[in-house]
């Protein structure tokens, strides 16, 4: 016969092994890639793509977010509703610069599109909170 | 009588092998003079460069400090330098809100400030072509472009005047992220 104090122990182990892989059930990988054009000052066009990641990333975590995510756990729906923190997250990674300038005549006109180059995301989804981590 | 003319001979042929050595050392003496007179010609040339050196080097020393004065900015090591610049957007026409028109007006004034720090660190690409005929300026073309990856930049202030959204950004840099 077992004593009080040794069932109370498997019970822990078995809830914290439950508990764990609940956790690891609500994370995922993500592939993100983001550009916008300004042509003349004006923004032109942007672009954020988003997408499951089919195989694991490699890499080291980088810089985070943390996006409220309203019982969702699906990224695209996150960032669109808070698109405005996460594009400001985005250039804190450092973004692509093209610039192309061109004077005919006195007549100016210029292009410049910035880049986020695919980058894989780690999310954890936890208690109405997305970490999202860039993997470096 | 063999032998004294045998002799003779010897003595004779011992004398012209004598005056000869004796030319030769004449001629190396006068090697020695001319290297003694072309000597300073040498030193005088020598003296020229070495003018020459001295003055470049004063001009050196002025350029060095001109540059000095008017204070140009050099990344030193262990140091940092903060690059501050100011980007521009505008407004489109067809924004359903001001607030949209704000915020489209940030992210093209964000982008025209990346540019403005890409051009700082890294440098701009200049072509420039004119096509004259008939002693006229027919067509004249600038182009210019920019090519960087810009991070770790940081916006600073935003105001939004009249559709004009202008965004202080600054990057700081340091002599550790260029060397190699």
């Amino acid at each position: 016969m077992r004593s009080r104090n040794g069932n109370s122990f498997s019970l822990f182990a078995i809830c914290s092994v439950i508990c764990l892989s609940s956790l690891a059930l609500h994370a995922g990988e993500y592939l993100v890639s983001y550009r916008y054009v300004v042509k003349d000052m004006i923004l032109f066009n942007d672009s954020l793509q988003i997408s499951h990641a089919m195989k694991k990333c490699d890499g080291k975590p980088d810089k985070f977010i943390e996006l409220v995510d309203n019982e969702s756990e699906d990224l695209t729906q996150i960032i669109k509703n808070n698109s405005f923190e996460f594009t400001n997250f985005i250039h804190t990674l450092g973004l692509d610069v093209k610039h192309n300038e061109t004077t005919i005549n006195a007549h100016n006109s210029s292009t410049t599109i910035l880049t986020l180059k695919t980058t894989c995301f780690k999310v954890d989804f936890n208690d109405s909170l997305a970490k999202i981590t860039a993997l470096k | 009588m063999k032998y004294s003319m045998l002799l003779v001979a010897f003595l004779s042929a011992s004398t012209l092998m004598a005056e000869t050595v004796v030319v030769d050392t004449d001629k190396m003496k006068v090697a020695e003079t001319k290297v003694i007179l072309e000597y300073p010609k040498q030193t005088e040339k020598l003296d020229a460069l070495a003018r020459q050196l001295t003055s470049l080097e004063n001009k050196l020393g002025e350029v060095t400090q001109a540059a000095q004065e008017n204070k140009e900015p050099l990344l030193e090591k262990d140091k940092q330098m903060i690059i501050s610049v100011l980007g521009q957007g505008v407004a489109p026409m067809n924004t359903s809100s001001p607030a949209q028109a704000y915020a489209l007006a940030k992210r093209a004034a964000v982008a025209d400030a990346y540019r403005l720090i890409a051009e700082k660190v890294k440098g701009v690409r200049v072509d420039g072509q004119d096509l004259i005929q008939n002693m006229m300026v027919k067509k004249s073309t600038i182009r210019t472009s920019v090519n960087a990856m810009v991070r770790n930049a940081n916006v600073v202030e935003t105001t939004f005047k009249e559709g004009l959204c202008e965004v202080e950004m600054e990057i700081v840099l340091a002599y550790s992220q260029f060397a190699q």
